[in-house]
Formats: C-alpha cells, sequence, structure tokens
C-alpha cells in the first residue's frame, strides 16, 4: 500500500499534466469536430504549460500561457469559428488514411519511445533533488540577460570549453523580432480585403 | 661609243612610252583619240632621230684597220657605179687576220643568274643593229603618216560591210582610231627590242612581243571572222616555229650555258673571262681562227653521254685528264675520229633557232599565214608583213650566222630555195592585189634565206633592207588603189594611171626595184644590186661545189627572179594600164590624200637608191628637198595670205598634176559598199595639205635628184664615211666569214661555203648580170606582152596549164594539206575527247554524284531519322513518359504531401536509429 | 516500482513529448480540415518544447543545456506564433477564395 508519504508529489502532478497533456492531444487527433479539436488543443496546451513548470522553467511555462494559448490558439478559434460552417464542422477522414496513419504514426511513436528511454543517463533521475533551492530557479533574469547577449550562467560552467560554447542571444532576438515584423506586414497583406467568391466550390 | 646604248635604248622605249599613254588615255586624245597618231608618229620619229643621230656616231667613230675595209673606203668612190668594193681580186684576197666585227655589247639590267647562266636585258650594237635601226624607224614613220590617212575612217562610227550580225543586220561600231597606233607602237618597240636585243632569250621575249603584235594588227577588224581566223592562223603557225627555237634555246644553254651574243665585261676588268664570253666567241674561238668549231665541253658532254663502249671510255678518258677540258676533248677525237661528239648540239641550236624563223619569216613550210594576215589593214601589211616582222626571221638568221654549222646553213638553203619558187608560182595566178605582194614577200624572204644559207652574208641582209623599202612602197601604194577603188580584186582595176599618177608611178618604182631592173654594169634600182649578189653567191657556190644538186639555188633563184618580174609586172599592168574592167570603180578613183602619197614617194626614193654606193647621208636632204622644192614654187618664202588653193580648187601651177585629191570626187562617195578594208578619206588629208604640198612626179625627180647629187657631194666631203649601205653591213660580217676561204663547212657533208669575196671576181659577175638581166627582160617583156599589149591572152595561157593553174591558184593546197594533216586530226581528236568528258567523265562524276545522293538520302533514312532522331526522340518521349508518370505524384493534395513527408522521415528515422547508437547522445 | 514515488526523469518527458510530437503529426496528415492541419503543427511544436525543456531542466539532470534550452523553447513559441498567424491569413484567404476550408479542395496544383 502506497503511502502519501511517500507519493512523490513531483511525479504525481508530473502525471497529472502528462495524461492530460498526451490525451487532450489524442483527443485532438481523434475527434472530427473542429471545435472540439480547438478545445482539447487548448487544454493540451495548458497541461504542457504545466508541465514546463514542474520542469523549473516557470518562464516559459507562463510564456506558453501568455503567448500559446492566449495568442496562438485564440488565433487559431478565430480562424474555426470564421470558418466553422455547418458543413465544415465535421469532416471526416476516411478508414484507410487512418490506416496509414496509424501505421506511420505508430511507426513514428515507437521510435521515439524507443529512443527516449534508450538512454541511460535519461532514465535514470536527478540525485539530490532535495537540496535544490529556489535560487536555483531564478532563471527570468538570466533569460532576460541571455536575450540582451550576456550569459550569467557561464560563469558557473565547470569546464572552460563549455564555457567558450555559451553565447548570447542578442542576434536570434533580433532575428526573431524581424520575423515578427515580417510575419505581421505579411499577414495582414494577405488579410487584407478582397472581393468574395460569391459560390462555393464544395 | 657609250652614248650608243643610251641612245638606242631611249629609241626603243620611245614608242613604248607612246604605247602605255594611248592605251591609258587613248580614246580621250582629242575628238575621238585623234592626237593617239600624233602621239605615236611623234614618238616614232624621235626613234628615228635617235637611230640616225647613232649612226652618225657610228660613222664617226675610229676605225679599226680592217684590212679590206680601209682599202674600200678609198678606193670605191671613184670605183665604178658597179657595187664591187674590191678592185681587184688579188687586194681582196690579201688573207688580212679575221676579226671580231665592230660591236658593242654590255648588260642593261640584269634580271636573274641561274648558275653560269646570266638572264638579263642587254644590248649588241654593231652596224647592223644600226642598218635595222634605221631602217625600221624611217618605213615606220613613213607608215605612221600614211596610216593618218588610211585609218581616218575610225574616227567615226563605221558600218562593217562585211560582218553580218545574227540578226541579219550589218554591224555598226564605234571607230578604233586609237587602238591601232596603240599596237603600231608596241610593235615598233617589240621590232626594235629585238634588234637591239643582246642575247637570244632577250631575242625570244621579243619575238613573241612581235607575234602578239601582228595578232592584235592583223585582227583589228575583230568582229570579221576572216580577220580573226587570219590572225589566229599567224598566231598559232608562229607558235610552232617558235617551238623549235626553245628547242634550239634549250641545247644552246646544255651546250654553251651562256644567251649572250657577245662577250659582256661583266665585272669591268677589261677581260673577258670563261663566264663572260658570249656565243659567238665561244664557238668561234679566236684562238682558232674564228672557224666554227665546238666547244671542249660540248665535245666531252656528248662523248661521255653516248651509249655503249665508246661513253663509257670517253667517261675514263676524262677521268684520266682530271676534269681537264682541252685535253680529254683532244684525246677523244683522236681516238673516235667519227664520233662527231657535240656536233649535233651545234645542230639542233642551229635548226632550232632557224625553226623559229621558219615560222616568223613565212618559210616553207609555215609560210601559210602570211597571205590570210592581209585581212588587217594595208599599213600593217606594209610594216609588220613586209618590211619588219617578217624580215625579223631574216635578221637572227644574219645574227646568228657565226653559230650556223654546215649543215643548218645548207638546211637554210634548201628552205629558202623551196619558199622562193613556191611563193613565187602562187603569185601568178592571185588575183587579190594585196595577195599577190604578200606572196612576192614569201618569195623574197626565201631569197633572203638562201642568201644567207649559201653563205652569202651581206648579199641576204642586203636584200633585206632593200626589200623593206621596196615591198613596204609596194604595200603602201596597193592601199593607195584599194583607197581609191575600194576593193581588192585586181579584175576590177585597170586604166587607173590617169586618175592616180603619184600612186602609179611609186608603185612601178617598186616594180622596178623589185624586178631587179637596172642597166647592166652601170646603174639599177636598189633590187638590181641585192639580187644580184644573191644569184652571184648562188653561182659562186655552185662552182665551189662540183655536186650537182649544187647548181640547183643558182637555177631556182635566177627562175625565181624571172616569174616575179612577171607577176609583179602583171599586176602593175593589171591595176594602172588599160581599160577599166569596173567602170563604177574607175569613176570613183581618186588620188590619195598627200598624207598619204608623202610617204609613198619618201619610200620610193629610197626603194631607188638605197643600195647605191652614194652615201647614205643624201637622204638627210629628202625633207629638206621637198620642202624647199615645192615651198619655192608655192611662194611660200613670199609670205603671202593665199590660201595654198590646193586641189579643191585645183588652181595651181601643177594643176595638171593634181589629181584632185579627191575633194570634187568626195561628195560623190556615196558608197554603201566598202572594200575589204576600212581606208580614210580625204580629211586629214586637208590637214596635211599644209604640210605636205601637192606631189607629182616632178616632185619626185627633183627630190631624186637632189638627193643624188648631195649624197654625192657628201661622199667627196666625207671620205672616211663608209656611208653605203654595203659597207655599213660588211662591218658586221661574222669573225670568220670574213677572209677565210671557205666560210662554213660540214661534218656530214662535203659542200663548202666559199666567201663572198669569191663572187666578186668577174668570172662570176659578169655571166650573173647577164643572166640577172636576162631574167628581168623575160619577165617584164612577158607580162607586157601579155597585160599591157595584149598580144598574148592570158585566158588562153590559163586553159592551156589548166592543170596547172589549178594548183597554183589553190596555193598548192597547202591549206588543205595542213587543213587534213594537222586540222581536221585535231578537231577529230578533240571531239574524242570531249566526247569522253561528255560521256564517260561526266557520266562518271554524274553517277558519283547520284551515288552519293542515293547513299545520302539512305544513310539519312538510316542513320538520321532511324538512329539520330530515334534517340533524341526517344529520349524525348521517355522524358516526356516519366514526367507525364511523376505528373501523377502531383496530386494537389495536402494532405498526401504532408503523409508523404511524415513517411519520409521517419523511414530517415528508422535508419539513421539502426546506425546510431545511443550512446553518442550527450549523456 | 510505483511510478508515483520514483522521481521523473527526462524520459518521462522524453515521451510526452514523443505522444504530442506523433499526435501532431498525424494530425496534420490526415485532417481534412486546415485549422486542424494547423493545430497539428502546434502540436508538434509543443512536443519539441517539451523535449527542450526537459533537457534545460535543472531538475531532472545535474548536466543540462540550461538556459539553452528554455531558450530554444521560448523562440519556438514565438516562431510557432508567427508562423500560425501567417498559416491562419493563408487558410483564411483560402476560404475566402473557394469557400471551403477543406484541404481537399485545394488541389489546383495538381499535375
Amino acid at each position: 500500500m502506497m503511502l502519501l508519504g511517500a507519493i512523490d508529489w513531483h511525479s504525481f502532478f508530473f502525471f497529472v499534466f502528462a495524461l492530460l497533456a498526451a490525451g487532450f492531444a489524442l483527443g485532438v487527433v481523434f475527434t472530427s469536430n473542429i471545435v472540439h479539436m480547438a478545445f482539447y488543443l487548448t487544454l493540451s496546451l495548458g497541461a504542457t504549460a504545466g508541465l514546463f513548470f514542474l520542469a523549473g522553467a516557470e518562464f516559459v511555462g507562463a510564456m506558453q500561457f501568455m503567448i500559446y494559448v492566449g495568442g496562438t490558439l485564440v488565433l487559431l478559434i478565430f480562424g474555426v469559428m470564421l470558418t466553422a460552417q455547418s458543413r465544415f464542422v465535421h469532416m471526416k477522414t476516411s478508414a484507410g488514411e487512418w490506416v496509414l496513419a496509424a501505421a506511420v504514426g505508430s511507426t513514428l511513436l515507437v521510435l521515439l519511445l524507443h529512443a527516449a528511454i534508450s538512454n541511460k543517463s535519461w532514465t535514470t533521475g536527478r540525485e539530490h533533488r532535495d537540496t535544490l533551492t529556489i535560487a536555483d530557479a531564478q532563471h527570468v533574469t538570466a533569460l532576460g540577460q541571455s536575450l540582451s547577449g550576456v550569459r550569467p550562467d557561464s560563469l558557473e560552467e565547470p569546464s572552460p570549453a563549455a564555457r567558450r560554447g555559451m553565447s548570447g542571444y542578442l542576434l536570434p532576438f533580433e532575428i526573431a523580432s524581424i520575423h515578427l515584423l515580417v510575419v505581421l506586414i505579411g499577414a495582414s497583406y494577405l488579410a487584407r480585403a478582397k472581393k468574395r467568391v460569391s459560390s462555393s466550390k464544395s | 661609243m657609250d652614248l650608243l646604248p643610251v641612245l638606242l635604248g631611249c629609241a626603243v622605249l620611245l614608242p613604248l612610252a607612246s604605247f602605255w599613254v594611248i592605251l591609258l588615255v587613248g580614246p580621250r586624245m582629242g575628238k575621238a583619240g585623234e592626237h593617239a597618231a600624233h602621239l605615236a608618229t611623234a614618238a616614232i620619229v624621235g626613234a628615228a632621230v635617235l637611230s640616225y643621230v647613232s649612226l652618225f656616231i657610228w660613222l664617226n667613230l675610229p676605225k679599226v684597220e680592217h684590212g679590206h675595209d680601209a682599202a674600200a673606203t678609198t678606193a670605191d668612190a671613184t670605183a665604178s657605179a658597179k657595187h664591187d668594193d674590191h678592185d681587184s681580186p688579188g687586194e681582196a684576197h690579201e688573207h688580212a687576220a679575221e676579226q671580231t666585227p665592230l660591236a658593242t655589247s654590255g648588260n642593261y639590267w640584269t634580271l636573274g643568274q641561274f648558275g653560269r647562266l646570266n638572264i638579263s636585258i642587254s644590248y649588241y650594237i654593231d652596224s647592223l643593229t644600226l642598218v635595222m635601226f634605221c631602217m625600221v624607224t624611217l618605213i615606220a614613220s613613213c607608215i605612221h603618216l600614211y596610216a593618218m590617212g588610211y585609218m581616218h575612217d575610225e574616227l567615226h562610227e563605221i558600218t562593217d560591210h562585211e560582218v553580218t550580225l545574227r540578226n541579219g543586220s550589218t554591224l555598226r561600231r564605234p571607230g578604233r582610231y586609237f587602238r591601232f597606233f596603240q599596237y603600231l607602237s608596241l610593235f615598233c618597240f617589240s621590232m626594235l627590242g629585238l634588234v637591239l636585243a643582246g642575247n637570244i632569250a632577250m631575242v625570244f621575249v621579243f619575238w613573241e612581243l612581235v607575234g602578239i603584235c601582228s595578232y592584235f594588227l592583223i585582227g583589228f577588224y575583230i568582229e570579221r571572222k576572216s580577220a580573226s581566223n587570219a590572225a589566229n592562223k599567224a598566231f598559232i603557225v608562229n607558235r610552232v616555229g617558235d617551238f623549235g627555237m626553245i628547242i634550239g634555246l634549250m641545247a644552246l644553254w646544255g651546250a654553251l650555258g651562256t644567251f649572250s651574243f657577245g662577250d659582256i665585261d661583266a665585272n669591268h676588268d677589261h677581260e673577258f673571262s670563261a663566264d663572260e664570253r658570249g656565243l659567238f666567241s665561244l664557238v668561234r674561238d679566236p684562238a682558232n681562227g674564228y672557224a666554227l668549231r665546238e666547244t671542249d665541253s660540248m665535245v666531252v658532254q656528248g662523248a661521255t653521254r653516248a651509249g655503249g663502249e665508246q661513253g663509257a671510255r670517253a667517261i675514263a678518258i676524262l677521268a684520266e685528264h682530271d676534269g681537264d677540258l682541252h685535253a680529254a676533248r683532244v684525246q677523244i677525237e683522236s681516238e673516235f675520229p667519227d664520233l662527231r661528239a657535240g656536233y649535233w648540239l651545234l645542230i639542233v641550236a642551229g635548226l632550232g633557232i632557224f625553226c623559229g624563223c621558219v615560222g616568223k619569216s613565212a618559210q616553207f613550210p609555215l609560210h601559210v599565214w602570211l597571205p590570210d594576215a592581209m585581212e588587217g589593214p594595208t599599213p600593217v601589211s606594209a610594216l609588220v608583213h613586209s618590211a619588219t616582222m617578217v624580215a625579223a626571221g631574216v635578221y637572227l638568221v644574219g645574227r646568228f650566222f657565226p653559230v650556223f654549222c654546215g649543215e643548218v646553213l645548207l638546211i637554210i638553203a634548201i628552205v629558202g630555195c623551196i619558199t622562193l619558187f613556191l611563193a613565187a608560182t602562187i603569185a601568178l595566178t592571185a588575183n587579190d592585189i594585196k595577195r599577190v605582194l604578200a606572196y612576192s614577200t614569201i618569195s623574197q624572204l626565201g631569197y633572203m634565206m638562201l642568201a644567207l644559207g649559201l653563205g652569202g652574208w651581206i648579199a641576204g641582209l642586203m636584200h633585206l633592207i632593200t626589200h623593206a623599202f621596196f615591198k613596204s612602197l609596194l604595200f603602201l601604194c596597193s592601199g593607195s588603189v584599194i583607197h581609191a577603188v575600194h576593193t581588192n580584186d585586181m579584175r576590177k582595176m585597170g586604166g587607173l594611171l590617169r586618175k592616180m599618177p603619184v600612186t602609179g608611178i611609186t608603185m612601178l618604182i617598186g616594180c622596178l626595184a623589185i624586178a631587179g631592173v637596172g642597166v647592166p654594169f652601170v646603174i639599177g634600182f636598189s633590187g638590181y644590186y641585192s639580187k644580184d649578189m644573191i644569184l652571184e653567191q648562188a653561182y659562186s657556190f655552185s662552182q665551189a661545189n662540183p655536186q650537182a644538186w649544187t647548181a640547183v639555188f643558182f637555177v631556182m633563184a635566177g627562175g625565181g627572179a624571172a616569174i616575179t618580174a612577171f607577176y609583179m609586172f602583171r599586176m602593175w599592168y593589171m591595176t594602172f594600164v588599160g581599160t577599166p574592167r569596173d567602170a563604177h570603180a574607175y569613176d570613183h578613183a581618186h588620188e590619195s590624200p598627200a598624207i598619204m602619197c608623202g610617204p609613198l614617194v619618201v619610200l620610193a626614193v629610197f626603194a631607188i637608191s638605197v643600195a647605191w654606193d652614194t652615201s647614205l647621208a643624201g637622204y638627210g636632204l629628202i625633207p629638206l628637198a621637198f620642202l624647199v622644192y615645192q615651198g619655192g614654187r608655192r611662194g611660200w618664202f613670199k609670205r603671202s595670205a593665199t590660201a595654198h588653193g590646193h586641189n579643191a580648187h585645183g588652181h595651181d601651177d601643177h594643176a595638171h598634176d593634181d589629181h584632185g585629191h579627191g575633194t570634187h570626187g568626195q561628195d560623190d562617195h556615196g558608197h554603201a559598199a566598202h572594200g575589204h578594208e576600212s581606208h580614210g578619206h580625204a580629211s586629214p588629208g586637208h590637214v596635211a595639205h599644209d604640210i605636205f604640198p601637192a606631189l607629182s612626179w616632178q616632185s619626185i625627180v627633183a627630190v631624186l635628184v637632189l638627193a643624188l647629187i648631195g649624197g654625192r657631194l657628201l661622199q667627196e666631203v666625207l671620205p672616211e664615211s663608209h656611208l653605203s649601205l654595203r659597207n655599213l653591213l660588211a662591218q658586221s660580217q661574222p669573225a670568220g666569214t670574213q677572209h677565210a676561204d671557205v666560210i662554213a663547212s660540214g661534218k656530214w657533208t662535203d659542200a663548202k661555203w666559199p666567201n663572198e669575196h669569191a663572187s666578186h671576181v668577174p668570172q662570176i659577175v659578169i655571166p650573173v648580170t647577164l643572166l640577172a638581166t636576162g631574167t628581168w627582160l623575160v619577165g617584164i617583156g612577158l607580162a607586157t606582152a601579155m597585160y599591157a599589149l595584149r598580144l598574148l591572152n592570158p585566158e588562153d595561157v590559163r586553159r592551156q596549164f589548166s592543170a596547172v593553174y589549178t594548183f597554183l591558184v589553190n596555193k598548192w593546197w597547202f591549206d588543205e594539206l595542213y587543213d587534213w594533216c594537222f586540222v581536221r586530226p585535231t578537231h577529230a581528236i578533240s571531239a574524242f575527247m570531249s566526247g569522253i568528258d561528255r560521256n564517260w567523265i561526266d557520266w562518271l562524276i554524274d553517277s558519283a554524284a547520284s551515288c552519293t545522293r542515293w547513299f545520302a538520302t539512305f544513310w539519312e533514312k538510316l542513320a538520321d531519322q532511324t538512329i539520330v532522331d530515334g534517340i533524341a526522340n526517344g529520349v524525348a518521349a521517355w522524358t516526356h513518359a516519366v514526367g507525364l508518370s511523376l505528373r501523377r505524384v502531383q496530386t494537389g493534395r495536402l494532405r498526401q504531401y504532408v503523409m508523404f513527408i511524415v513517411i519520409g522521415t521517419v523511414a530517415i528515422f528508422v535508419l539513421i536509429s539502426f546506425f546510431w547508437s545511443t550512446s553518442l547522445a550527450r549523456g | 516500482m510505483n511510478p508515483l514515488t520514483q522521481p521523473v526523469t527526462v524520459s518521462h518527458y522524453l515521451i510526452v513529448g514523443a505522444i504530442l510530437f506523433v499526435a501532431g503529426v498525424v494530425c496534420m496528415a490526415t485532417k481534412r480540415n486546415a485549422l486542424g492541419v494547423l493545430m497539428g503543427i502546434e502540436l508538434v511544436l509543443n512536443g519539441a518544447n517539451i523535449n527542450f525543456i526537459a533537457f534545460g531542466s535543472s531538475y531532472l539532470r545535474e548536466r543540462n543545456l540550461g538556459l539553452d534550452g528554455q531558450l530554444m523553447a521560448l523562440f519556438v513559441i514565438v516562431l510557432a506564433a508567427a508562423e500560425a498567424a501567417v498559416a491562419l491569413a493563408i487558410a483564411l484567404n483560402f476560404y475566402n477564395n473557394h469557400a471551403t476550408i477543406d484541404v481537399d479542395h485545394a488541389d489546383d496544383l495538381r499535375g
């Protein structure tokens, strides 16, 4: 019998979130209702955010919520709503394609699972987890600093070779900014007002 | 002496310059090119002046003591008028030393050197050269002036009635006045160059040049088939002779290694080394007494190339003497006296050169071109085909005399003998006035060749000069007659003496000259002297050689003289005497304009007196006498402005002599039909009237008397002047023929050629002179009886000898013979060859072409269409098929694409997972 | 052993990530709705993010990617957002032009 005291709550919540994420992801796959899919996806990504929190990447988790769930998915839901005519809501895939997809998907899954559990270093947990302090999780400042080009965690890196390989992320940051700008312009161009097609082609 | 090459060179080049100028700007020189004639005439007169100046210089050169010449200068001034310049036989045979004749030779320009052979432009000037220059330029000047009048028609557009075009109309063409003088100038240049030439190669070049000028001139009326055929015939027949000449040239080069006539001091060391010696001194070595003898190298060459044991022995002898040619030759000749090694080369060289002369001088068998050459205008006939070009052959024989050995001389004599007889007989029956003269020319050339062949060097060349004058005179007179009556046919003439007195009288003078008329032992026309010399030499030759055949030459020559006299006077009587046979022609006949009559008179003067002993310088007085006499009569010196009314108004002092120069008759000349030649009307005569006063027989006599007197006087003034023709020629007598008793002999014949001196002994002179007198008496008498007095009917004679007549009228059927022997076979061969070409070769080529075409088509089908196109099309089709099949991959279905991506990715992952161990992952 | 008592390791995260990834891939390959395909794309990216985070977590391993992992995940999020915007614009354009959101009807580019 399990003792509540012996439960590793970290693991417990991990499993909760993991099941949520995976389950809802599979739900997205298997449902044919677009609206359901959108909803399930939202929940799945929310669970993923929880996984991020559990892994110690609070900032990323927060960002996941804010940007991904609150931005991207909302956008996606907008799209769903805009195009959710009655006949488009349920669109079934044929059985043959399911079979093929299942075959391919299961192959891939097996492959990835095999890769996931085959590495010894990945399957052993961290020792002395209990000794970890909150201070170790002050990643936000470090993230911000590294986005400005400074890698504060390089000071703690023992091996000099690895220290040299640690670079700032200022350039990617800039690239991402420009990228977003371009996307913004592109998207607004694509979404400009156009003549609507009167007849449907279904 | 140094001036002579320059002067004579300039005399040669002046006509050339005239030719070039007329060639380049001819049509633009004056109206229709009339100044071209003036330029040409000026050039040739300039050349004449230079020639006479050169003669003058020559005459004043210090003379080398020739034995008999020194005697002659003092002796013959007072000698009898007979042409004997040896007072007595005893003096003549002083056996003075032979000497090379006084000559100068040198190089103008060396063109190239081939081993020992030097090809150069060189000159050889001796008295023969100068005499030829003076004769050619004088006659050419006269003829240029004559032609200015004769060719006047060419200044306008011409309707040539002898040419029918393909559409049936007669030809109308623009005149070619300037072109005539262009060709005349070129001809004069060529002839003078030939005479001046110092080496046989240069002679050959100019030989061909005169040939082509003759071609141009004969074919002047080129649209006429007869004229162009005649031009072709002349050139081709000449070419046949030139073929032999080239062989002769080759033999000379092979034998003697040089072309040059005289010794040329090329390196100016005043010595003649072996390389510098010319032909004459090589074959007639001074050391050998100038007797003709092969050179050492010829003998050795000939011996070593003989086959069999003689050749081998000769080679051995040469090796023994270690290259000493002379010693080797001596030994070879002593061991093989019958070998006659090297002599063949001499014979070949001589015969080769003579071959060229046969062609050029229209000897048998190459005489057929000269009668046809009468298709050219009459000035051409006068200049080219009587006086100069045909004389070039005789000149060359005379020039080359030292190199001819006995056999060659014999052949020359035989050919000349046959020719003179052949042509004389044909002339008996000719009805065309120019044909008579043409055959007469051939006959007289035969005489010259005969003379030269029998050793009469001076005789032959003197006949050349005298013949030039009287033959050109005769031709010009005939041209004048043709110009007047517009026909060549003597059967349409008659009684023209009243209408054309100047022409008639001068032609009579010419006929007398050619017949050799003269008072025996006293005086005679020029032909008398030269013909007598020939007969004497022939007689002397037959005396010197006891064989019977040697008399043939003399008999033929004598007979020929009689025939000559006969046919010449037949011609004269038929033309000028009796009732006119064609009233229309007679009515329109008129005397020629003065520009045509002037030269007639000048030439008549020379025809009479050129062979006289009187000084030739007297003839410098002729133009002076003309002008003075006529000027006095016409009042030129009275400074009156009255028009020299000549002929149009006919009121002069000698109006009765002035046979209208056609002005009154000219307007009546509305002839549609012209005779054989285009000729000029009186228009230039009007221009020339101011220069050449009206001529009459009184003028001629007056001028002649003045010339005689003047000459005689000059003779007294300049006793050393050597100015008679014979003396001048004698100065160039080749070494080896001057004093020796026998001037030539052969190795295969026993005949001996006696020295010319031997023919001047009274035992020979007297009988021959009487015989010659007899010949012209008989000839002229018979002609008079038949044609003037009509005592004998020519028709009867013709009927009696009809077979002979037919034979002669058909010119001994030579043309037909040549046609059968050469022309038809050539045509047959060429037809055969062209048949081969057309049928076989063309068939071959055509079938090759069609084979190629078939193969190309087949190959194209096989290779190109099937294989290449197949491959290309196949590849394209395959690509297309692949593309079509690949196209099906593009379904356009998005999910399928994604699926493919996924499958691909998964596949990659699967593959990697087999090869990538997880231990590589960063731990 | 009881999984709840064991500490969570990287492989757990990886498994989850794998599942999400595979789900997303299948979604991309099978959904007829264009927006469904987009959702699949989001799932794929999330699966990858989970991997990044897992490797960069100091809780799970001692030697980890650290900031790199998180930063990469961050960038992925950003780019996913951008890409989702553009993709949505395309899909809506497609919907506007063809009056259908079915990707099977987007076969004008078929060969």
